[in-house]
């Protein structure tokens, strides 16, 4: 699992687009994300990032565009498209009445992993994330901590070659944050594309190779967090240039909506 | 459809209900615990109410010349346990007034009063309250002592003794049937209530939605899973009830003291398996389909349990009436299963009905199985704020008050199904309170109040509450001349196809034949053609096309696929008639006239057919042609049904792609 060609991209996105009603959440969104790199997908609230990762995952479909994981098409094989993916959002729950140890048997089954794969890799997850106390409590009776390490530990079990992790820091007291940026970094260093989406501009700049802005379902800039800071004139922080990108664009656009 | 992936999906889903606490009490708890419990107290206490009865003594007066009352105050002293001695001799009486005081104020229990008769016979009048247990019994012993007083010398004139022949066990298979089915249909249907809710609306309300729908599985497998899982629960509530209802039932037919005892035909109850099973895997498919529509499990039980009374209406009715299982009985859900539960308990259900009635649940089963798995595919069960607005929004924005006002004074509200389930609602219920009892005052101005002002002027109170022109909710555009030509081709041919078919299904009793055709033509000659086509085609095809057509249509289209949309649309339009025997051909009928505003994109034309359709009904019935179609034979039935198909589907190939191409927008 997780094996494909070099010189394949691990995410494609290309002119994804969706309307809801009237409304267009995603226009004209064209991204990739290379093996072995974390890719940051920031924005504000309504930015259309959810909407973008939920397309990515075949959850929704494209009003046009396409997207493809690890070379497979998202929307002509859904079910090959997500075997290749873990995926991780803030809305992303675990079965409260399944304890922990088989809620991954569960997913894995999904995944058509044979038994004793499961058993390996849960057993190396448990290692890994600090689950081991845990994995036979029911999920309903886990901390929140317990709850995000138990999520990371379903959406990789599988060991997808591309990983979608929204927000997953939420509610992690520092420590705990910090503990899964090195797990991201290091699924990063075995290969694995990671898209990284998140509020906290901080947390991006200190994970990601490279951030795409997202600015009312465009794309506003795509750069390495230093390109993206010496682009807005050399701001001191991703905040700052964020900021400084987004106030540009409203002054450009200004005597448009005038005229 | 991959049965590994299925299976998986149902284990899952039935371990983590299995768990819940809810389901398990209404699973378990009740029919185990709570049933018996309930009856046998009941029983006990009708028992040792009765016992009470018994050992009680009655007070009865009797009146009248001493000659006569001595003969009956002695017979009735002679039964000592049943009559009280002191109350006999007791005669309070002033007159006739005062006896009836005495049995009103409870003195006494009953009074007898005597008087010479005809041919030398005595007139006996027993005053009783029928409101009042003490008295009901002293009249029933009244009965049974007098009504054995011979006359000296004489025999009686008949001995009656009377013998069932009905072996045990078909007394309890007949006690069985009348409730039996009924409990254990309903008891299905409750059975997938909870995990049918748990497993859709739960789902995504604990925010799991989105953890499963990521994962590698078909949405098809993923419904197909979840509705086994529900399907086994309800299977497993059925079958306790079944047997717990039956031990109950006996148990306190036995307490309460039938003559003989009564035994259980265990083979025949058993053999209601054959019916649970499919109902509870059509209950379960419709059940997980309508949660599947649901945000939260509040709103999964607001939509539940209407639908839950819809499913146990048709049960109700087979249940309580004296129906056969046969024609359009067999194949009409929850009817057909209640029917035949039934049968096969009384041993008169046959092989071939029985299969009918399976593979017919089966394959509504399966239907409302497609329906939740595209509907669980929806991308409303996602995007929560998409722009539809609760309830108390809507009402305020309705009543031009409040924030909503405020806040969005110009922005129209998109329709959805939930508004035309409530604008639906209103109609019904404004149908059944006022226009019927309207109808009922003056048949004539009764319709036309109730159809324009009632029905067109909801429907301008709708638009006017979403805030949208009247023209836009009841899309009012023009068509091509082929969907004109195709609207009438469609409206001069349904009713006979309808007709015909509702014939040979739900063939109408003669007598309601005859009042519709009275409606129509009315025997007095107080109503001309023109305006009675002015009161029965033209009236309806503009007020009910605006209502169900119109609003009702578009806003169950905004929400979900649009063949289901014009089904229901139809099938409202069936029950809005109130009419039992109607309601198969109006609801055909109505799903034809949605199908074609959806078609066409525009009203104009289902308006055209509904009154092309009412019309021929109309003139028929005043050219005095309107014969019953059960008077022509076969040969012609079949014959004007070919016809009448091959006239619709012309009319339909005229409609076919006359709406403009982007059809939602």
């Amino acid at each position: 699992m997780g094996a494909m060609p070099e010189n394949e991209h691990g995410v494609t996105a290309q002119h994804l687009t969706k309307a809801f009603g009237a409304a267009l959440a995603v226009d004209d969104l064209s991204f990739t994300v290379a093996r072995g790199e974390i890719y940051g997908l920031l924005g504000p609230n309504g930015a259309g990032k959810t909407t973008t990762l939920r397309m990515l995952a075949a959850i929704l479909t494209p009003t046009s565009g396409s997207a493809a994981l690890a070379g497979v098409d998202v929307a002509r094989e859904p079910q090959a498209a997500r075997r290749q993916l873990g995926f991780l959002t803030g809305s992303t729950g675990l079965y409260a009445r399944l304890t922990g140890r088989e809620l991954l048997r569960y997913f894995g089954r999904l995944h058509h992993m044979p038994e004793a794969t499961i058993a390996e890799r849960t057993a190396l997850l448990a290692g890994v994330l600090d689950l081991d106390g845990f994995l036979a409590k029911r999920c309903e009776a886990l901390s929140t901590g317990q709850r995000q390490r138990l999520s990371v530990a379903r959406a990789v079990l599988h060991d997808p070659a591309v990983l979608i992790l929204d927000e997953p820091t939420v509610g992690l007291d520092v420590l705990a944050s910090r503990f899964l940026r090195d797990f991201v970094r290091a699924e990063r260093d075995r290969g694995k594309a990671v898209i990284f989406s998140t509020h906290y501009l901080a947390e991006a700049e200190l994970l990601c190779d490279r951030i795409g802005l997202l600015h009312r379902g465009r794309m506003l800039a795509e750069d390495t967090p230093a390109g993206l800071r010496a682009r807005a004139g050399g701001a001191s922080s991703l905040e700052e240039a964020f900021l400084r990108l987004v106030a540009g664009l409203t002054a450009t656009a200004a005597p448009e909506v005038k005229a | 459809m991959k049965v590994r992936d299925v299976a998986l999906v149902a284990g899952k889903e039935l371990r983590e209900t299995l768990r819940d606490r809810r389901t398990l009490t209404v699973m378990v708890l009740f029919p185990l615990v709570v049933y018996p419990l309930v009856s046998l107290l009941m029983a006990q206490v009708m028992a040792s109410h009765t016992a009470r009865g018994e050992a009680r003594r009655s007070r009865v007066a009797v009146v009248g010349p001493a000659s006569i009352t001595e003969g009956v105050r002695a017979r009735l002293a002679a039964d000592a346990k049943a009559f009280a001695p002191d109350a006999l001799t007791g005669d309070a009486r002033a007159d006739a007034a005062g006896d009836r005081a005495a049995v009103e104020s409870g003195a006494v229990d009953a009074v007898v009063e005597v008087s010479p008769g005809a041919h030398g016979g005595t007139r006996v009048r027993v005053l009783w309250d029928e409101a009042r247990d003490e008295s009901r019994q002293a009249h029933d012993r009244l009965g049974g002592t007098l009504g054995g007083v011979l006359a000296p010398g004489c025999g009686p004139l008949f001995a009656l003794e009377d013998v069932s022949v009905a072996p045990r066990a078909r007394v309890g298979g007949y006690v069985l049937s009348k409730l039996l089915p009924l409990i254990v249909v309903v008891m299905i249907m409750l059975g997938a209530f909870y995990p049918a809710i748990d497993i859709t609306a739960g789902e995504r309300e604990r925010g799991t939605l989105e953890t499963i729908l990521s994962a590698p599985v078909s949405r098809f497998d993923l419904m197909t899973g979840k509705v086994i899982a529900v399907a086994t629960l309800s299977t497993v509530t059925g079958l306790l009830n079944m047997t717990s209802m039956s031990l109950t039932m006996i148990q306190g037919i036995r307490l309460v003291g039938a003559t003989a005892p009564v035994a259980i035909p265990w083979t025949r109850a058993a053999s209601m398996l054959i019916v649970v099973v499919p109902a509870a895997f059509l209950f379960a498919s419709v059940m997980v389909a309508i949660g599947a529509m649901a945000r939260s499990f509040k709103e999964a039980q607001t939509l539940l349990t209407p639908v839950y009374f819809l499913c146990f209406t048709p049960s109700l009715i087979a249940g309580l009436g004296d129906w056969d299982l046969a024609g359009a009985a067999a194949v009409v859900p929850g009817v057909n299963v209640t029917l035949l539960a039934r049968d096969l308990i009384l041993g008169t259900a046959t092989l071939g009905r029985t299969l009918v009635v399976v593979a017919s649940t089966l394959a509504c089963g399966a239907l409302a199985l497609t329906l939740a798995a595209r509907l669980y595919d929806s991308e409303r069960l996602l995007a929560a704020d998409d722009g539809t607005v609760g309830l108390g929004a809507w009402v305020r924005r309705l009543l031009g008050v409040g924030e909503a006002r405020a806040a969005a004074p110009s922005v129209a509200l998109r329709a959805t199904p939930g508004q035309a389930l409530a604008l639906f609602g209103v109609a019904f219920v404004l149908m059944v309170g006022v226009f019927v009892p309207l109808q009922k005052w003056r048949l004539g101005p009764g319709l036309a109040i109730s159809q324009w002002v009632g029905l067109l002027g909801l429907v301008v109170i709708y638009a006017r509450g979403t805030g949208r022109p009247l023209a836009e909710v009841l899309r009012v555009r023009r068509v091509p001349a082929r969907a004109v030509l195709g609207a009438l081709l469609v409206g001069a041919s349904a009713w006979i196809v309808v007709g015909v078919l509702a014939q040979w299904l739900v063939p109408a009793p003669r007598e309601l034949e005859e009042s519709m055709r009275r409606f129509v033509v009315p025997g007095d000659g107080s109503r001309g053609l023109v305006l009675s086509l002015a009161l029965i085609a033209l009236t309806p095809a503009i007020c009910e096309e605006a209502l169900f057509r119109g609003a009702i249509l578009r806003g169950l289209a905004g929400g979900l696929p649009r063949v289901t949309a014009a089904v229901i649309t139809g099938l409202l339009f069936g029950l809005f008639h109130l009419d039992l025997w109607r309601l198969m051909p109006t609801a055909l009928l109505g799903i034809a006239l949605s199908l074609i505003a959806l078609e066409t994109d525009s009203i104009l034309p289902s308006m055209l057919a509904h009154f092309t359709n009412n019309a021929c009904l109309v003139i028929l019935g005043y050219l005095g042609r309107d014969r019953s179609v059960d008077d022509l034979g076969r040969p012609a039935q079949l014959g004007l049904f070919g016809v009448g198909l091959v006239v619709v589907l012309l009319g339909a190939a005229c409609l076919r792609g006359t709406g403009r191409k982007a059809r939602d927008l």
